[in-house]
């Protein structure tokens, strides 16, 4: 053997064992424990340091009655939350525990990275939540999470500016919009009636939608396959997007958001600037901290109600925790155990569980029934009893595979119609050719 | 084949001819070198070819991420096909090329004037403006976007009240989608305009002071000496500069993922996003690596052109 050979012969063997390497990292290996022994559990999350203190809290808690259990928190930003699932997630050495958006579940059900609930944790999850937040966290029928928060979207307005511009209520229906936006748009040069956020796709895709599901209008076609952007209801509020940009009652600069859900967006609103915004109802934090004691001229209501529809609905979606597939069995079960311990109402303070404790120190709102009778009165307040009498009628955004590409396809083609380089037919035909091609790819 | 081996057979004959000790310490360096290059050769092979055969590998099969790499599912050529039927990745492409011209043509001849004005005059403090233009390289993108956000927040950014303050209407620097990729290139020329500065001085100080006298003599001006001495004179280090320009652009992710997030309207989006996007939002990593392979074919393209523009000029 000359060296020539001896060196393509190495090179091929090295390449053999990074690739053996790399197929087997999703085989059994590590784990953290054996049945009968301690087990660590990691719960990877993407909340904030004050949220993550709660949790280690109720960890601690946890183990203390559990003291072979040890669950140790992982925390990355919101941005960073699924890549990190993705290289980390398929390893059995993985976090055991993820909190996810509901989005997320099909394909993470698909490559068997999220293990099916328990019975028993199924049948409690079907008997304490609402149904549309169970089938969120369900594929086929069979339970994958545990539900907790819940979010939803209604307007926003700033009572100071329709005092100012003498608009007695907030608007029901898309003609009280344009005629409130109208007049609070002429109260001052720098300001707009409505606001609609862009450069951020949740921000700009779900008030859409729920303006077309108050239009009696769906995103995507019952079964989840194609768009439905091309029925009438569609049609008229996208035409409702292009006579509020071409009245100048709504301005897309002033709307914008930056990467991390702030900006423009919020800025505006804040210092008076936006009559009113079509928002999801964990902003109330942000609003509180920068608005200060302005805060009290917040009012909310629901989502107007447009020429087709018949009743106010919100967009809705939804958080959970799902347990690693791929862990262990006893791990697995360890971390069910957790899980149903957290969400259930022991683990808390007044029959509250102490998911909806963290939950709701960010204005979150949980979405077990007893966290929502046990808070009655912190959901009861004047901004959040608008979000929470909106449950029942909410639609859920569609849990399906390729969900994320189809809304960043019908982001792109809203943001288009709002800077005004597409009129509501074409940004609408244009979104169905590109939601189907998303969706056709991904499923 | 042949070739290759004739030309052994040309090179063991000629260490043939050489006496026996010679021979002997000639394939005794060799084997040394050998020796010595093994560590680089692997580190090499390890981190960059076998990624990059497994790229190659992974854009012809569906992949999600999620599953080892053994459970991916062979497409053929889906992936490929895909790229030039979606409008986001057509876009994306667009986009691309309109970023790289953009920084290349402004960037370039910018960073050209700038070196000429740096390096001819002999100007006191001219060390301190060298090293002023080539910190804005230095510094961390993540601490110089967090500084563009606001120069570019609308309103109320200083970029915007100042033009607001002199009677011009300021656009929407980065929610307008006429204005949002311009406003991109204008910081990336910002932030690399230093750096291309100090290449192409360094280009300049390899050119003769002769030749310039000698221009002087035949009665050449300013403009003259520029066109015939050194641009020619300059035009490895300006090659140079051209292609780490349109690399460096071809590559630009960080403050796209962090300022516009390829919005709005997609207008900012580029390939080296949507390959982000698809891989790790989306879980399409087959995809993402077919656009990966496609993106490196485009610099190698690149690069070959400029590689015979280079060589034909040196002819």
């Amino acid at each position: 053997m000359d060296r020539r050979t001896r060196l393509t012969v190495a090179g091929v063997a090295a390449v053999l064992l990074l690739g053996a390497a790399a197929c087997s990292s999703g085989s059994d290996g590590g784990g953290s424990g054996a049945e009968g022994d301690a087990q660590s559990i990691t719960f990877l999350t993407h909340w904030g340091p004050e949220q993550v203190g709660m949790l280690e809290d109720a960890a601690a808690a946890y183990t203390a009655d559990n003291p072979d259990v040890t669950v140790t928190i992982q925390a990355v930003p919101f941005g960073n939350l699924l890549s990190t699932l993705r290289t980390q997630g398929s390893s059995p050495d993985g976090p055991t525990i993820a909190g996810i958006y509901d989005a997320w579940l099909p394909e993470l059900v698909r490559d068997g990275l999220a293990a099916q609930a328990p019975a028993a944790v199924a049948e409690e999850v079907q008997a304490e939540w609402p149904q549309n937040v169970v089938g969120a966290a369900s594929q086929d029928g069979a339970v994958y999470g545990i539900p907790n928060e819940v979010d939803l979207y209604q307007l926003n307005y700033n009572r100071a500016l329709f005092e100012e511009a003498g608009v007695a209520e907030p608007p029901s229906d898309w003609a009280g919009v344009v005629d409130a936006a109208e007049k609070i748009t002429q109260t001052a040069d720098d300001r707009q009636g409505i606001g609609f956020i862009t450069n951020w796709n949740s921000g700009a895709t779900h008030p859409f939608l729920s303006l077309l599901a108050s239009n009696g209008g769906s995103f995507l076609t019952e079964d989840g396959t194609a768009a439905a952007l091309d029925s009438p209801e569609a049609l008229e509020t996208a035409e409702f997007y292009q006579d509020l940009v071409d009245a100048g009652l709504t301005d897309p600069s002033m709307s914008s958001a930056n990467a991390n859900t702030t900006g423009p967006y919020l800025d505006n609103f804040v210092n008076g600037k936006t009559g009113m915004i079509i928002m999801a109802n964990w902003w109330e934090g942000a609003l509180r901290d920068a608005m200060g004691d302005d805060f009290a001229n917040v009012g909310t209501a629901p989502i107007p109600v447009g020429p087709s529809g018949t009743e106010s609905s919100s967009i809705s979606y939804s958080w959970m925790t799902m347990v690693n597939g791929n862990a262990e069995d006893s791990v697995q079960e360890a971390a069910w155990d957790f899980l149903t311990w957290l969400n259930g109402p022991d683990s808390g303070e007044d029959g509250s569980s102490a998911m909806a404790d963290i939950l709701l120190s960010m204005g979150i709102l949980p979405s077990r029934t007893t966290d929502v009778e046990a808070n009655a009165e912190e959901l009861s307040s004047e901004f959040l009893a608008s979000y929470v009498a909106s449950l029942d009628t909410a639609t859920p955004f569609p849990t399906v595979l390729g969900g994320a590409a189809a809304a960043d396809a019908l982001q792109r083609q809203v943001e288009a119609l709002l800077n005004g380089q597409k009129d509501a037919e074409q940004a609408m035909a244009d979104a169905v050719a590109d939601v189907d091609s998303a969706l056709s790819s991904a499923q | 084949m042949t070739t290759i081996q004739s030309t052994l057979g040309a090179e063991e004959g000629a260490l043939g001819r050489l006496p026996r000790p010679e021979r002997r310490r000639t394939r005794l360096r060799g084997q040394w070198t050998g020796l010595f290059l093994t560590p680089a050769v692997l580190v090499i092979g390890v981190f960059t070819v076998i990624p990059m055969v497994m790229t190659v590998v992974i854009s012809f099969f569906e992949w999600s991420m999620f599953v080892p790499l053994g459970e991916m599912t062979f497409t053929g050529l889906d992936n490929y096909s895909r790229l030039f039927s979606d409008s986001a990745r057509i876009q994306a492409l667009t986009n691309t090329v309109a970023y790289v011209g953009l920084s290349a043509l402004i960037t370039v001849p910018l960073a050209f004037l700038i070196s000429l004005l740096l390096y001819f005059p002999q100007l006191r403090g001219r060390n301190v403006v060298r090293v002023i233009l080539f910190a804005t390289y230095v510094i961390p993108t993540i601490a110089i976007v967090i500084i563009w956000g606001n120069i570019y927040a609308p309103g109320y950014g200083p970029l915007s009240a100042t033009l607001e303050g002199v009677g011009i209407s300021a656009p929407a620097w980065l929610s307008d989608p006429s204005w949002a990729l311009l406003s991109l290139v204008i910081f990336n020329v910002w932030q690399m305009l230093g750096y291309y500065t100090i290449l192409l001085t360094a280009g300049l100080t390899q050119i003769p002071a002769e030749l310039y006298e000698a221009a002087r003599i035949d009665g050449a001006g300013v403009i003259r000496q520029t066109w015939s001495v050194t641009i020619p004179l300059l035009h490895r280090s300006l090659v140079f500069v051209v292609l780490m320009t349109i690399i460096n652009s071809i590559q630009v992710f960080d403050p796209i993922y962090l300022l516009t997030q390829g919005g709005p309207s997609g207008s900012t989006n580029v390939i080296s996003f949507e390959i982000q996007r698809t891989a790790f939002q989306y879980g399409m990593a087959g995809e993402a690596s077919a656009l990966a392979v496609s993106l490196f074919m485009m610099l190698v393209a690149v690069a070959g052109v400029l590689g015979i523009v280079l060589k034909g000029r040196t002819r």
